[in-house]
């Protein structure tokens, strides 16, 4: 009888990614509860200090050079493909999640890999309509180079899947928050402490959100169970939660930190006004680059005359914006934060149609595949998952 | 005046960024030889600052050079240190001077054997603000210690050239043997000696990201050093007295808060020496590096020799032997929790 699925203790296996929040996570997991023998893929050792608290072996490489993936292939029964670009130009991006995501698939044909688990994401289905969403919804390009590149990547895997019979299984995870987490509890909470936080539509929208372990368990069932191969799944908590209560979250955290409710009808317009005035170019691509990189952002936001120009940009929103913000931020309670002042320092974002379109959204992500074919069964709903994010960000001062 | 004949033995980081720009400023030195095992990367360095020779062993420099800068992974500072120095080689071996007290006293003895200079590259002992912090307290301007506290740690972002920092094997340790040797020497050289420590870090098996330490000292004060690679601290002392405390940044030119008990007056500023304060931490390296040529042709012991480096060793030492696991709840998942995935498994 076929077993359908195997043991990951003692097994070799190798993670690209595993210096990042889902890949290092995942490491830790791999050694502390499978006692696998964990191979890492580092492009850059200033990014290993978490997974070197751990013994497993880093090989030096890059997924972009088919070479070095074949060295770190080499011996492994299975391999966690998690690596992905995010910086750089769109070229540099789509090198990593194409390409690399290509050396990768092709590299394990050649080593005879028993399983490959690539990570993939929720975004390769594009805009997500209001309404259930499970896997069988049409993949569409968004113009958003992340997305599209993994779309991208992910067609090539169900390539190697249906042309070379490579057992592949796809994770397609939601918005995955815990510690570490760059983009979900990171630079909420560094927006939540440096600007006031926009919630569209009063953050009814909705929050299709993983707990860190609930998804990097799915990876691992993917890795074990032989009904994985050959199929996507969408990974998310048991329920979706508002954008309120996620960002809200974070905000008692914080103590208090005011978040501002604007409509999506509101945002869009003051985009479209912004825009006619022609207020783009320098303004408008620094805005960009900000967005994109916290660092230098909170360093920037630091001086004087960043401040100034924050004033004088605020005034450029529309009159009845301004004041509708006005009213809202001057109704919150002073009692609650003791920094009054700071917080009414805090600028106030434009947000881009897409970005408007993504709080705004009331799409279910529905996990049924991943239960009954992986034996997946969310642990953390949104309060137990926060309770260890705080404990964690507490500790990393961040709070 | 023939110059002194230098080696840099270890071609790392450290070496590119500062000891080859450092060296290079000193009228009274000629780097002659440069040592590190992958060659290429040597002579790609020797033909930056014109050395003329390189070497993949270090005692090729015997004979070619008067002293030494020993910049190589951990574990072979004690051994390549000994050598050198029972060679007559001079050596400036950079911190931790060893991973056991055992061989710092090797150490030392073979320089008290040969009359060669070992200085420890324990470089924070030549920031303007160590050396106020020093005088502060040793002129009792804060009245008897009574606790202290130091939160370092920065999200990694040196730019190391391999992984050897990473391996236990090589590095002998991590956050604790990294930035520990500089945070606790500065402790013991400030405050004196520890009478107990506890002692927690993150480590499973590799080399630990985290650290904490519970310190007790002779003086009577008490306190936590905590030391990080992922996260973001303080990143600064608070030296807390009878008369008052003083807050010093961990930096290599900190602003200092000197905050005086039952007044409310701070006073704050930088260290200078003649008005003029440290620019970049390589003017810091350079005062390390003129006092250690100094200290061989002045036939002086340098500002850190052998035996105070060892101070730090064997706290770093007994830290490891003590060893407590720090709690994370992140970490470890409760069991029945993820009865699914434990169930799916054999």
């Amino acid at each position: 009888m076929r077993s359908t699925q195997f043991d990951l203790s003692g097994k070799r296996v190798l993670v690209t990614g595993g210096t990042g929040f889902i890949g290092g996570r995942l490491v830790e997991r791999l050694v502390l509860e499978h006692k696998a023998d964990v191979r890492v893929l580092v492009r850059n050792f200033a990014r290993a200090p978490r997974i070197a608290r751990f013994p497993i072996e880093m090989v030096q490489g890059d997924v972009t050079r088919p070479g070095d993936v074949e060295r770190a292939v080499s011996g492994c029964e299975v391999v966690f493909h998690c690596a992905y670009g995010n910086q750089g130009n769109r070229e540099m991006q789509r090198l990593v999640n194409v390409e690399g995501t290509r050396n990768v698939l092709a590299a394990a044909l050649h080593a005879r890999v028993k399983r490959v688990v690539y990570l993939s994401t929720l975004m390769v289905y594009g805009t997500t309509p209001d309404g259930d969403l499970d896997e069988v919804a049409p993949r569409r390009y968004s113009g958003n180079i992340y997305a599209d590149s993994k779309l991208d990547a992910e067609r090539i895997a169900f390539d190697y899947i249906e042309k070379h019979g490579l057992s592949v299984a796809i994770l397609q995870p939601t918005a995955v928050y815990g510690p570490f987490a760059p983009v979900w509890a990171v630079d909420v909470l560094q927006r939540l402490k440096t600007e006031h936080v926009i919630l569209v539509n009063g953050g009814d929208g909705l929050c299709n959100a993983v707990y860190i372990d609930d998804a990097v368990s799915a990876i691992l069932l993917a890795a074990v169970k032989e009904s994985a191969v050959g199929e996507a799944f969408l990974i998310s908590g048991e329920q979706p939660v508002t954008w309120r209560d996620f960002y809200g979250g974070y905000a008692r955290m914080l103590g208090t930190a005011e978040m501002v409710s604007v409509s999506a009808a509101e945002l869009l317009k003051a985009h479209y006004a912004q825009k006619r005035r022609k207020t783009k170019g320098i303004l408008r691509e620094t805005l960009s680059i900000l967005r994109e990189d916290p660092l230098i952002r909170e360093r920037l936001l630091r001086t004087p005359e960043v401040v100034l120009l924050t004033k004088a940009g605020r005034s450029l929103l529309p009159k009845p914006i301004r004041q509708s913000l006005k009213r809202r931020i001057g109704s919150n309670s002073r009692t609650s934060r003791p920094q009054v002042a700071s917080e009414r320092e805090k600028p106030l974002r434009p947000m881009s149609p897409p970005t408007v379109q993504f709080y705004a959204a009331k799409t279910r992500v529905r996990i049924g595949k991943a239960k009954r074919m992986l034996g997946y069964q969310p642990a953390f709903d949104l309060e137990s998952g926060m309770r260890l994010t705080e404990q964690w960000a507490r500790w990393a001062n961040l709070l | 005046m023939n110059k002194l004949k230098l080696a840099i033995v270890g071609c790392g980081a450290i070496t590119q960024g500062i000891h080859l720009p450092v060296t290079a400023l000193s009228n009274q030195v000629e780097v002659t030889v440069l040592v590190d095992k992958f060659l290429p990367r040597a002579h790609e360095l020797a033909d930056k600052y014109g050395v003329p020779v390189v070497a993949d062993e270090y005692r090729e420099i015997i004979g070619k050079a008067d002293a030494a800068i020993v910049s190589l992974p951990n574990y072979l500072h004690a051994p390549v240190t000994i050598d050198l120095l029972q060679h007559e080689v001079h050596v400036l071996v950079e911190k931790p001077m060893a991973l056991k007290t055992s061989n710092c006293d090797e150490m030392i003895e073979a320089a008290s054997n040969t009359g060669a200079v070992l200085a420890v590259g324990l470089v924070r002992r030549f920031y303007g603000s160590s050396q106020f912090v020093k005088q502060i307290v040793e002129n009792g301007l804060l009245g008897n210690i009574l606790g202290f506290d130091l939160r370092e740690g920065i999200i990694f972002r040196w730019a190391v050239a391999s992984d050897s920092m990473f391996r236990k094997e090589a590095a002998g340790g991590g956050v604790l043997v990294d930035i520990g040797p500089h945070a606790l020497d500065l402790l013991l050289w400030w405050l004196g000696g520890y009478t107990s420590v506890e002692y927690y870090d993150d480590a499973m098996g590799g080399v630990e990201a985290d650290c904490e330490l519970h310190l007790r000292l002779q003086c009577g004060a008490s306190g936590v050093v905590e030391l990080s690679r992922t996260r973001n601290l303080r990143n600064s002392w608070i030296i807390r007295g009878e008369r008052g405390t003083l807050e010093v940044g961990t930096g290599f030119n900190p602003l200092i808060r000197l905050k005086t008990k039952n007044r409310d007056v701070v006073l704050a500023g930088r260290v200078a020496r003649d008005g003029v304060a440290d620019k970049t931490i390589q003017d810091v390296f350079r005062r390390q590096f003129d006092d250690f040529v100094d200290a061989i042709l002045s036939h002086r012991e340098p500002f850190v020799p052998g035996q105070e480096g060892r101070r730090a060793v064997e706290l770093v030492e007994t830290c490891y032997a003590l060893r407590q696991p720090s709690k994370q709840p992140w970490m470890f998942l409760e069991g029945p929790r993820h009865g699914a995935l434990e169930s799916a498994l054999p």
